[in-house]
């Protein structure tokens, strides 16, 4: 072999390997991102027992009093990283330009809109919402179809019917004692639907700008709206001081926002790497992941629907998302 | 106020042919130069997620003097439309 050939043989190895580290931090980021989430929504259910959150009054003041202290300590998190790398410049000048501004009202569809829904849902349905919420990249593929013009291929529509058939037997017997729990249903529905919008407007601002700032951006402005928007809205006021004078509760939230940030910060950095629609489905093993801490650690009832019904969902939602046996094969 | 680092890398691509990671180094480095985000791994990070997202394209690869791999990048159309509509033309040479 020539001093060229062997030149190219060695230039086209280095270029693979290149292709299969970048492919290989995409899933792993997808994947990690579905698990931290998950640990997110068992840490802030913890946050919640502990007074005054376990006896808040009202519907709304403690599921927004802990996600927005929860997305602030995340944002503060995620400030501090950046500070780390350099790029705290980097947020205003993405906020300065119309992709950055997309970033913005997508944070606040997915923040206090989305989250502020799955944490109504959660307090009222339990582990239920988890898998409800999923439904999300259900909702994900209609919009993309609506707004972005994708095409929904057979394979798409089989998926939305496995999720759909997933959140049918997850609610076909409701827990006995729950007043609410449909109306929580009904709320993580919101939460999937808002947090699919998300997807759309961080996919339509996020091309241009580091993941890692937009996802800083995303719960820094949603834990501001939250916690000085709508939490006096809602009268939540006294519930915040309260939370924060009484310490273990604010703890665990800060806790819980650093696992919301790694997990934003994979998601975004999946998507962006192995593409929106592998991200997602690696994301929403969430649901399976939630529900499974549930029950080692917080004495969820497993029942077989829940089970069953978890299962499916995500089943249904990593094929809409892509061809499962997509995972499996080698890439180029 | 400057560009994101991230959208100075297709804004640069924009008014170029092709170029790899050392030239869009070289070219940002009198405005992004002073800051710890200016590395080697994040700017080949910058153009592997334009190239992800579909605003750039992998034109060319090969090894430089030292073995290293140099990767050639251009600009495709739905780049070029994105720089047209989002940066203003003042940021354009």
């Amino acid at each position: 072999m020539s001093n060229q050939g062997m030149t190219t043989a060695s230039a086209d190895a280095k270029m693979a390997a290149v292709n299969k580290k970048f492919r290989t931090t995409g899933m792993t980021t997808g994947a990690f991102s579905g698990l931290t989430y998950g640990i997110y929504t068992v840490l802030v259910l913890v946050a919640g027992y502990y007074e005054p959150l376990v006896s808040a009054a009202g519907l709304l003041a403690g599921p927004y009093v802990c996600s927005g202290l929860n997305d602030l300590f995340a944002g503060i998190w995620l400030t501090a990283y950046n500070a780390k790398s350099g790029r705290i410049r980097e947020m205003g000048r993405s906020l300065n330009t119309f992709p950055g501004k997309m970033i913005v009202v997508g944070s606040i569809l997915g923040g206090p809109i989305a989250n502020g829904a799955y944490l109504v849902g959660l307090a009222m349905a339990g582990a239920y919402a988890i898998p409800i919420s999923a439904l999300c990249s259900l909702f994900g593929a209609i919009f993309a179809w609506i707004f972005l013009k994708q095409k929904i291929t057979k394979r798409v529509m089989m998926g939305m019917l496995v999720c759909v058939a997933g959140a049918i037997i997850i609610n076909w017997t409701k827990p006995e004692g729950s007043d609410n729990f449909t109306l929580g249903i009904i709320f993580s529905f919101v939460a999937a639907i808002c947090w699919a919008l998300e997807g759309v407007f961080a996919t339509y601002g996020g091309a241009m700008i580091d993941t890692d700032v937009a996802v800083n951006l995303r719960q820094l402005i949603s834990g501001i709206v939250d916690l000085f928007v709508i939490v006096p809205i809602v009268g939540g006021l006294g519930l915040l001081g309260g939370t924060l004078m009484a310490g273990i509760p604010a703890i665990w939230l800060a806790v819980s926002g650093l696992s919301a940030a790694v997990s934003f910060l994979c998601w975004y950095k999946s998507n962006s790497t192995v593409g929106c629609a592998v991200g997602m489905s690696l994301n929403v093993t969430y649901a399976f992941w939630g529900v499974f801490f549930c029950i080692l650690f917080l004495g969820q009832a497993v029942t077989p629907t829940i089970v069953i019904g978890s299962f499916v969902i995500v089943f249904g939602a990593i094929l809409v998302t892509m061809n499962p046996l997509d995972l499996f094969r080698k890439g180029e | 106020m400057l560009l994101p680092a991230r959208t100075a890398v297709l804004n640069y691509l924009y008014g170029v042919e092709n170029a790899d990671i050392a030239q869009i180094m070289e070219a940002l480095k009198p405005l992004y130069g002073g800051e710890r985000q200016f590395t080697k791994d994040r700017y080949m990070d910058h153009v592997m997620s334009l190239e992800a997202n579909g605003m750039v394209n992998l034109c060319s690869y090969d090894l430089d003097q030292n073995g290293e791999l140099r990767m050639r990048y251009e600009i495709n159309d739905d780049g070029r439309y994105a720089v047209d509509k989002y940066v203003d033309k003042k940021y354009r040479k």
